[in-house]
C-alpha cells in the first residue's frame, strides 16, 4: 500500500488531543472554583434561607392577578417590547448582515467595517444600553423595546453574516451565468438558502428576547418584570409568586405557539 | 483581396462565435492545470469535449462564461449583435450582456435547492427582465407558462413545483437543462449533461439538445465517446491541461486508448452494462 495516513489524523492521535483538552479543561475548571471560593457546599449548607423564602411565599395569591387589571396590561407591554425589540432589531441585523457577509458586500472595506461595529456593539453589556436609552427616552417600555433590538442586532447580525458567507456557492455561480446582476443574485440565490436559517434563528430570538424583557422591566420600570419586583420589594411575596407562576405559564405558552408557527414557517419534509 | 475574399472572411470572423486563444490556469501555487488551450467554435457546430477525469475540461468551460478567469490568454465572444466580448477581460455590464447569451448546464447543476423547478428554470432569464421587478414582484404569469413548456420538452413538467432539493440527481439534471434553454442563449456550454441519466434517458437528452445545437453552437463536456460520436460534429479531447485532438466526430479505439488510458475499460465496461436493449 502506497498511501498512508498523516499521523495528525490518525484515530487514535486524535483521540489524545481530545483527552489533552478536556484535561486542561479539568484544571481551568478546578483552579477558578478554588481561586473564587465557590464552594457547592455552600449552597446545601445555606439551604435553609432558600426554604424560608418559599415558606413565605406560599401559597400564591392568584388574586392579584384579577385585582389588579394593570397586571394584564403589563404582561402585554412585556410581550410587545420581545416582539417589536426582536422585528425591528432583526430586520436591521439582515440587512446589515448581507452588507458584512464577505460574499455579498458591496466593498470589503464596508464588510469590515460593519464586522468590526458588529463585534463592539456586542461586548457592551445590555443594561448599559437599557441605561443609555433610559436617559435618551426616558422610563418605560419603548426604551426597552430599543435595547432588545440593540442586542438582536449584535447577537443575531454576526449569525446571519455567518450563515450568508456559508450559502452554497454552486447556486449562486449558476445565476451569475445567465448575466443576473448582483441584487437578483442575493435574492434569487443567497436569500432562499439563508431565509430559513434566519427565520429559525428569529424564533429564538424572540424566546430570549421574552425573558430579557421580564429582566430589563425590573430596571425600566415597564412589564410584568417591573410588577414582580415591586410586590418582592413591597414584601408581598404571596402576589410575587403567583406572578412568577403566571409568568412562567405565559413564556411556555408564547413559545409552544413560536414552535409551532417556526415549524409552520420552515415547511416540512415531503416524504410520508 | 477582392471584394468577395474580405466578405467571406468578415463573414468567417463572425461566425466564430467563440474563441479560444492559447488560455492558461494554474493554482495559487503556480501549478498549472490549463497549459494553453485554443480553438474556436462557429454555428452549427455540437462539439463534444472528451477527456479523463482532472484533464481541465470543466475549467476550460468555466473560462468561457468568464466565472473563472485564466492566467493568461483570452476567450473572445461574438453575440448575437456581432458585437466581439473578451469575456477574459470584460466586467460588470459588459459581462453580464455578454452572459445572457451563454448558456451552462453545470456538471452538479448547481440550482437553487429551496426553490421549486419553475423558479429555477425562469431564474435562467433574470438577465433579461427589469431588476425592479424581478427584485420586487418576481417572475409573470406568462415567464412561468414559458418555463412550464421547456419543463414539458424534457420531461418533467409534473416536478415544476418541488423543490429541487427534493428530486432525484436524473431529474435534476433536466431541470438544468431546462434552464439552460429556457434562457435562449447564443452559445450553450454543457458540462456532463447526461452524466446522471440512465443510457435511453441520455440518448432523449442528445437528441433534445442536437437540434438545437443547428440553432446555437453546443459545446459539451462528455465521457461516452459512444454518444459523442454518434451526435456531435467534432471532438476535442483533453489531457492534462491541453488539446491533444481537434477534428472531426470520429475516433478510433486506439486513440481512445491514447486518451483516457485506464479508465478507458471502465468507460467501456459501464457501456456495455448500461447498453439500452
Ligand atoms: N478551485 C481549484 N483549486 C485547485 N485545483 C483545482 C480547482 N478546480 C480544479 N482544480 C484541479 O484542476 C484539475 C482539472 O479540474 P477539472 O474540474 O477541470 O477536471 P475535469 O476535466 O472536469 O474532470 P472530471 O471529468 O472529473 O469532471 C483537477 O486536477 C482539479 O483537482
Ligand atoms: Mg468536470
Amino acid at each position: 500500500m502506497n498511501v498512508s495516513l498523516d499521523k495528525q489524523y490518525l484515530p487514535s492521535e486524535r483521540y489524545k488531543r481530545h483527552a489533552a483538552y478536556l484535561a486542561v479543561l479539568a484544571v481551568v475548571i478546578i483552579g477558578l472554583c478554588s481561586y473564587f471560593k465557590f464552594e457547592p457546599l455552600l449552597f446545601i449548607s445555606d439551604f435553609h434561607y432558600m426554604a424560608d423564602l418559599v415558606v413565605e411565599m406560599t401559597p400564591p395569591n392568584f388574586e392579584v392577578l384579577w385585582r389588579k387589571e394593570k397586571i394584564f396590561a403589563s404582561i402585554l407591554q412585556t410581550l410587545s417590547m420581545a416582539f417589536l425589540g426582536t422585528l425591528a432589531g432583526g430586520a436591521v441585523a439582515m440587512g446589515l448582515a448581507f452588507l458584512a457577509a464577505r460574499n455579498t458586500t458591496p466593498h470589503p472595506a464596508v464588510g469590515a467595517v460593519i464586522r468590526t461595529l458588529l463585534a463592539i456593539e456586542r461586548v457592551i453589556p445590555s443594561l448599559v444600553i437599557l441605561l443609555l436609552f433610559l436617559i435618551a427616552v426616558g422610563l418605560g417600555p419603548f426604551a426597552g423595546m430599543l435595547s432588545l433590538a440593540v442586542g438582536t442586532i449584535g447577537m443575531f447580525g454576526k449569525l446571519f453574516a455567518n450563515a450568508i458567507e456559508g450559502a452554497e456557492k454552486e447556486p449562486i455561480d449558476a445565476v451569475h451565468s445567465v448575466g443576473a446582476s448582483k441584487l437578483q443574485v442575493i435574492r434569487y440565490a443567497v436569500i432562499p438558502q439563508v431565509l430559513p436559517s434566519f427565520i429559525a434563528n428569529l424564533f429564538y430570538a424572540f424566546d430570549i428576547n421574552l425573558r430579557a424583557a421580564i429582566g430589563l422591566g425590573v430596571f425600566g420600570g415597564a412589564g410584568v418584570g417591573y410588577e414582580i419586583s415591586m410586590a418582592m420589594r413591597l414584601v408581598r411575596y404571596r402576589d410575587a409568586l403567583a406572578l412568577i407562576c403566571f409568568t412562567i405559564l405565559l413564556v411556555f405558552a408564547v413559545e409552544k405557539l413560536s414552535d409551532w408557527l417556526r415549524s409552520r414557517a420552515l415547511g416540512q419534509d415531503l416524504l410520508k | 483581396m477582392g471584394a468577395n475574399t474580405a466578405r467571406l472572411l468578415s463573414f468567417q470572423i463572425l461566425a466564430r462565435m467563440i474563441d479560444v486563444r492559447q488560455i492558461t490556469k494554474s493554482t495559487k501555487e503556480g501549478v498549472p492545470i490549463l497549459k494553453g488551450i485554443s480553438f474556436t467554435v462557429t454555428k452549427g457546430e455540437f462539439v463534444g469535449i472528451l477527456g479523463p477525469s482532472g484533464a481541465g475540461k470543466t475549467l476550460t468551460m468555466r473560462c468561457l462564461n468568464g466565472l473563472t478567469r485564466p492566467t493568461s490568454g483570452e476567450v473572445l465572444f461574438t453575440d448575437h449583435e456581432h458585437n466581439l466580448v473578451n469575456l477574459t477581460h470584460a466586467r460588470g455590464r459588459e459581462l453580464r450582456k455578454a452572459r445572457r447569451q451563454i448558456g451552462v448546464i453545470f456538471q452538479g447543476f448547481n440550482l437553487v435547492k429551496r426553490l421549486s423547478a419553475i423558479d429555477n428554470v425562469m431564474i435562467g432569464q433574470l438577465g433579461r427582465i427589469n431588476l425592479l421587478r424581478s427584485l420586487v414582484y418576481g417572475f409573470t404569469d406568462d415567464e412561468a407558462r414559458q418555463a412550464l413548456a421547456v419543463l414539458e420538452h424534457l420531461n418533467v413538467a409534473h416536478l415544476a413545483h418541488r423543490p429541487v432539493g427534493s428530486l432525484s440527481g436524473g431529474e435534476q439534471q433536466r431541470v438544468a437543462i431546462a434552464r439552460a434553454i429556457y434562457q435562449q442563449p447564443a452559445v450553450m456550454l454543457a458540462d456532463e449533461p447526461i452524466a446522471n441519466l440512465d443510457p435511453t434517458n441520455a440518448r432523449k437528452i442528445m437528441q433534445i439538445l442536437t437540434p438545437l445545437a443547428k440553432e446555437m453552437p453546443i459545446i459539451g463536456v462528455f465521457h461516452q465517446p459512444d454518444l459523442v460520436m454518434e451526435f456531435c460534429t467534432r471532438i476535442i479531447a483533453l489531457k492534462e491541461g491541453v488539446v491533444v485532438r481537434d477534428g472531426d466526430s470520429k475516433m478510433t479505439r486506439s486513440e481512445l486508448v491514447d486518451l483516457y488510458g485506464a479508465e478507458l475499460s471502465e468507460i467501456e465496461a459501464s457501456q456495455r452494462i448500461l447498453q439500452p436493449a
